[in-house]
């Protein structure tokens, strides 16, 4: 039987990067699923318009806890224009796994926090 | 307990000078606990109740007016013999201790000493007050947390007594304690927050939780992260519903001895964040819904993560008592029933088996 999950997955999951909060953060925005009840906040400091500090808090399963992980190391140290033009395709690349369909919406949920807080940002 | 704090205050404000009564001991059968209160003024007003009205509480009249009169605490045995009882009314038969204290409101300690008490318990905190029996003037103030004021005569006796009103105030439970080597009677009075159940996950199962809880007289919290759920209309008699990351919520919270914890998600997403805060902060109680394979997973993933066997051994999981519940009211009952147990320090036997 194969591993449903990857270990890079498992591992930003077990051991999420970034996770906390940002003192004055420039960008803050929280997404949830109404229904499944995940809820990621992502905070961004930014100097000019790079990314300097990205930091994640929240109670969410495995796959949308590894997403928001991974996408705090993504975007640091990135323009928010390049941030902007991240695509939902890139972020579930990073998971390794094969996510189904129906669980897309979990790994997406922090780049959907993201782009409400960029797109309030502006 | 409101109520206590509320006439010490319309008596300061009123008279001068009272007498306080204390139930300290009941054997038999009573209808109120230790710890209950009847206030007697000089200028003849009357406040609380040591039983539930009647014969006794007149005769704790009489013994307040001469306690007055004498300037003299009084420690007052009252004999209640079933016929006695029954003729008055009263629906048990039982022995009653009751202390009789009067104070001078103008200069008395005793004001600051229960506002001392009031502060804690709106602070969350509980406190106790331990008096020696032998000689009511000395008092011994414990905080929750172990802070302590005054004495009860030697350094020793108060570290004893602290060490029993911890244990009393876990408990919540008012009782008379003999220390030191000579076995001094010690009365410790607990007072505490109102309990609180803060409930994690606003499911079907919490609804007739959040109900129960508030006919038991609990303070209820549900939180959860899906307005959805977390309702007004699913949720009518809850004190505080609150929606957010709820391990972020659990960090902003206060746990105390009288605060029960139940994890009702079913979902670890909830349950595993949560755990972490909730656990290593000791309150009266933590349920997790679910079976034992999925308790066993979750406890490996916390243990794992670092968390100490103890804290881990404080998880009751699967959460409630083994009484055949199947609808969501049933399941709310038998939690309810085992966290009300396990605070008090019983077995939750049947009454009929107790020994």
């Amino acid at each position: 039987m194969t591993a449903l999950y990857s270990d890079v997955l498992l591992d930003h999951f077990r051991h999420p990067r970034n996770y906390g909060s940002l003192s004055a953060p420039d960008i803050s925005y929280e997404s949830f699923n109404p229904l499944c009840g995940d809820r990621i906040r992502i905070e961004l400091k930014l100097n000019d318009r790079t990314v300097t500090e990205a930091r994640f808090k929240g109670d969410g399963c495995a796959i949308s806890t590894a997403a928001a992980s991974l996408l705090t190391e993504l975007i640091r140290g990135v323009s928010i224009e390049q941030v902007a033009a991240l695509s939902d395709d890139q972020l579930i690349a990073t998971l390794q796994s094969d996510i189904k369909p129906a669980r897309r919406q979990c790994a997406l949920l922090p780049l959907d926090a993201l782009r409400h807080g960029l797109s309030e940002r502006r | 307990m409101e109520e206590l704090f509320e006439d010490i205050e319309k008596l300061a404000r009123a008279e001068k000078r009272v007498a306080m009564a204390t139930l300290v001991a009941t054997r038999g059968t009573s209808p109120k606990r230790e710890g209950a209160k009847m206030w007697i003024g000089e200028e003849g007003r009357i406040l609380g109740s040591v039983t539930i009205g009647g014969c006794v509480d007149a005769r704790v009249i009489a013994e307040s007016e001469q306690a007055l009169s004498s300037s003299a605490s009084r420690l007052v045995e009252m004999k209640l013999a079933d016929e006695d009882a029954w003729e008055i009314g009263f629906s048990c038969a039982g022995d009653l201790d009751v202390l009789i204290e009067p104070f001078d409101l103008t200069k008395s300690s005793m004001l600051d000493l229960y506002r001392t008490v009031r502060a804690s318990v709106d602070h969350g905190k509980a406190a106790a007050i331990a008096t020696s029996l032998n000689d009511s003037l000395q008092k011994l103030l414990i905080v929750e947390g172990g802070e302590i004021s005054g004495t009860l005569g030697s350094p020793e006796l108060d570290r004893e007594a602290r060490t029993v009103a911890l244990d009393l105030m876990r408990k919540r439970i008012s009782s008379i304690v003999s220390l030191g080597a000579d076995s001094s009677p010690v009365f410790f009075e607990v007072h505490g927050p109102p309990p609180t159940l803060i409930v994690f996950g606003a499911g079907h199962v919490s609804m007739p939780l959040v109900s129960l809880a508030h006919d038991l007289g609990l303070r209820t919290v549900v939180v959860d992260g899906r307005p959805r759920f977390a309702t007004r209309e699913r949720f009518p008699d809850v004190d505080e519903l609150l929606i957010g990351i709820p391990s972020e919520i659990a960090e902003t919270m206060t746990y105390t001895s009288s605060t029960f914890v139940v994890l009702t998600a079913h979902d670890y997403k909830y349950d595993l964040p949560v755990l972490k805060v909730v656990l290593p902060a000791r309150p009266a109680y933590v349920g997790l819904l679910g079976s034992r394979r999925r308790g066993k997973a979750i406890k490996e993933f916390l243990k794992d993560g670092g968390m100490d066997q103890s804290l881990l051994d404080q998880l009751h999981v699967p959460t409630g008592l083994d009484i055949g519940a199947d609808t969501a009211a049933e399941i709310a009952l038998s939690i309810l029933a085992e966290a009300v147990a396990i605070k008090s320090g019983r077995t939750a036997v049947s009454l009929k088996e107790r020994r």
